[in-house]
């Protein structure tokens, strides 16, 4: 007789109180492995062999449930507890069993992914689970907006069956070729090299994502129209990138889109010049702060910083890496790259800037009547603030308005606002009036 | 949207407008370690040619010459930028300084004027023609010359990279002007038959160094382009300059020319 798990009855039935019920798992057992080594699977029973009563039993079922999916080999995951038998069964003693079915050998998808400003569509081939322990071999292609496909092959492996589990390490190398377009300064990068990445979380404290990467590649520098100011054109012709970036992500937000409350801070840091003829130094760092007011109103703080500096290797700063400011992520009422300098009539990054934003988020009014429509949008209030190569306030850009923001997909948002920019430069491109931006981290 | 020719109009009276600005600017490869043969010849042609017209002139060398360029027919080398404009190539350049009214061969008839353009297009396509063969389809020349050159400014393995794409666009170049099936004797073979056109067209005036009259033009100069490159660039295959040494009216012109413009000395018995 198989038992499926009562969980949500002993809430309301007071009689049966499952945490009274002392219980002992003898065995458990995890069916459905194909191709998929013992071992990886081994530590999924340790929470299961602790368990002293029914209600443990349950809890700890479900989470070994929900480990088997992300170890990545199982499509779905069924879960069955009976009454232990045999020669050396245990009174009270249970025997749990686990029922997956692993993943196809090849795994095919298509949609559509948000970036930055722009919207691509994506195909993804993976080989799930190719040597029996989680990993994978995927090789994914887009299509963007901006008219620039990329192509990358990535083997990943996760290491969440070793003792390391909490930490959630994981490997992947993967090897691309993308091309990164900046119309408003005319010129286009294709990138195409390999990059080695390994990511992890800390939980000495705080829950903190550490990513450390390697990446080796051949930069192209390329023009987009014949008349380029001549300092653009200088940079153009291949060279060689080797270089190690290090990001780290402190994110205690209960939401991604809307968030309530909670902070967000982010830092990637990137140091080129390990060989090749490439050489900056190249710090970013973005930080978000909500604090829930009365009413469903939010208010929330946001900020960015931008530094690429020379090293002693450094010959001539990639053009590449410099910082567009201004834009529908960033300083809201001018156009990409709108607040930056500008050579020869055609805007060019920075080589620092700062940009801040405040904001008063509201739900829409009426927001009571179509409730979960209504919780897909929002109105918001902002002012923001910015500045490309000082970090004085004398000449700093700012914007201030109102706008409309939708929620997509839970990682996404789309925002129309209406912007008045209130101090500019002469040499800035300035939206007063309706602006549109799509992209997941703003400002 | 107005019209490419009326763009065309406007910019040709931009151009004639304008004087020789004082920092025009050449632009080629690093001429020691990374310059190859047929780019070195374009590139003295159009030095011969700018001095010639006596405008000034500066040379810069960067490693990414090529890709800066605006781009051109063969070699894409040098490219000249005069205040705003940009133009790579001989002809381009030549076109672009003729509008200014600076050029020399003014003195010509609309006759001898159509006769030397056709000789600088023979010049210009057999010479480059048989310099890039030399450079990319020998295998010992490519190898012990022309790929270390060229990848010397990229690192490893970018440099690989670099050679094998610059060689496969020399070997389309060659193909689409139907000389990559032709062997080394087919070759220089039609080197002569251009040297012997070129010495003809020399010994026509006896009196004078230059090909017409007594001043330079077009000819002149990119004739000493590619003959005195040729002649100075040692190689390990070195059929094209032992070819043009047979025309002794050519070694002699171009020693001429060298001595009045250049001074290098190199040209050696």
């Amino acid at each position: 007789m198989s038992q499926s798990p009562r969980g949500g009855s002993a809430s309301k039935d007071s009689k049966y109180d499952l945490s009274k019920i002392s219980a002992r798992v003898d065995r458990v057992n995890v069916s459905g492995l194909q191709r998929t080594q013992n071992d990886y699977v081994m530590r999924a029973a340790d929470g299961l062999f602790k368990a002293t009563n029914f209600q443990d039993l349950m809890v700890e079922a479900m989470s070994t449930k929900s480990y088997l999916h992300e170890l990545g080999i199982f499509k779905d995951v069924s879960v069955h507890i009976d009454i232990s038998r045999g020669a050396d069964a245990t009174p009270q003693g249970y025997e749990v069993t686990f029922k997956g079915n692993e993943y196809t050998r090849l795994m095919g998808s298509a949609g559509t992914e948000i970036g930055q400003n722009e919207g691509s569509l994506r195909t993804e081939l993976t080989i799930p689970n190719i040597l029996g322990r989680g990993e994978s071999v995927s090789l994914q292609g887009s299509y963007s907006s901006n008219r620039a496909h990329d192509l990358q092959l990535k083997f990943w492996k996760p290491f969440f069956h070793t003792r390391f589990r909490e930490n959630r390490p994981e490997l992947s190398f993967s090897v691309f070729r993308q091309t990164d377009r900046y119309d408003i300064s005319s010129f286009q990068t294709t990138n195409l090299g390999y990059l080695v990445d390994f990511s992890a979380h800390t939980m000495l404290g705080v829950d903190l994502t550490h990513s450390l990467q390697y990446e080796n590649s051949i930069r192209d520098v390329g023009l987009l129209n014949k008349s380029v100011p001549f300092a653009i054109r200088d940079h153009c012709g291949p060279k060689l990138a080797s270089l190690i970036r290090y990001s780290i992500i402190f994110d205690n937000r209960d939401g991604n889109v809307f968030p309530t409350q909670g902070v967000l801070l982010k830092s990637v840091n990137e140091y080129c010049g390990l060989g090749g003829n490439i050489a900056y130094t190249s710090s970013t760092a973005h930080g978000e702060v909500n604090v829930p007011l009365f009413a469903g109103l939010v208010a929330q703080f946001c900020g960015r910083v931008g530094v690429v500096k020379e090293t002693k290797n450094t010959t001539q700063l990639p053009i590449n890496s410099l910082f567009y400011c201004g834009g529908p992520l960033t300083l809201r009422g001018f156009k990409f790259g709108g607040a930056g300098p500008v050579i020869d009539g055609t805007p060019i990054g920075a080589q620092t800037f700062w940009c801040t934003g405040a904001h008063l988020w509201a739900p829409l009014p009426f927001a009571g009547v179509f409730k979960n429509l209504a919780s897909h949008f929002r109105m918001h209030f902002f002012y923001n603030l910015g500045n490309s190569n000082t970090f004085s306030t004398e000449n700093m850009r700012s914007a201030f308005g109102v706008g409309l923001a939708v929620k997509l997909a839970e990682r996404a948002r789309i925002e129309l606002n209406y912007c008045v920019p209130v101090r500019r430069q002469t040499t800035d491109n300035a939206i007063n009036g309706f602006q549109f931006g799509i992209g997941y981290e703003f400002v | 949207m107005t019209s490419q020719y009326l763009n065309q109009l406007h910019t040709a009276d931009k151009l004639a407008a304008e004087p020789w600005p004082e920092d025009a600017t050449l632009y080629q490869p690093y001429e020691a370690e990374q310059i190859l043969l047929p780019e070195n010849a374009s590139c003295l042609a159009v030095k011969a040619y700018l001095k010639m017209c006596n405008l000034p002139f500066g040379i810069r060398s960067c490693a990414n010459a090529e890709h800066m360029s605006p781009g051109g027919r063969m070699t894409k080398l040098p490219f000249i930028r005069a205040g705003a404009f940009i133009f790579a190539e001989f002809e381009p350049i030549v076109n672009f300084v003729e509008q200014k009214d600076l050029a020399i061969g003014s003195w010509q008839d609309e006759d001898e004027k159509a006769d030397m353009r056709t000789y600088v297009s023979l010049v210009e396509n057999i010479f480059t023609m048989a310099e890039l063969y030399i450079s990319f389809r020998n295998e010992r020349v490519y190898k012990e010359v022309t790929a270390p050159r060229n990848g010397i400014v990229f690192p490893w393995p970018l440099s690989v990279m670099q050679n094998y794409s610059k060689r496969r666009n020399a070997l389309r170049l060659l193909k689409v002007y139907q000389w990559d099936d032709l062997d080394i004797d087919a070759v220089i073979d039609k080197v002569a038959k251009c040297c012997e056109t070129l010495e003809y067209k020399l010994k026509e005036s006896p009196d004078t160094p230059y090909f017409y009259g007594d001043q330079p033009c077009e000819l002149d100069a990119i004739a000493f382009g590619h003959l005195f490159s040729i002649l100075t660039t040692t190689l390990p295959n070195m059929a094209l300059a032992q070819t043009v040494k047979k025309f002794k009216h050519l070694v002699e012109f171009c020693r001429f020319v060298d001595e009045k413009y250049f001074q290098t000395r190199c040209l050696h018995d």
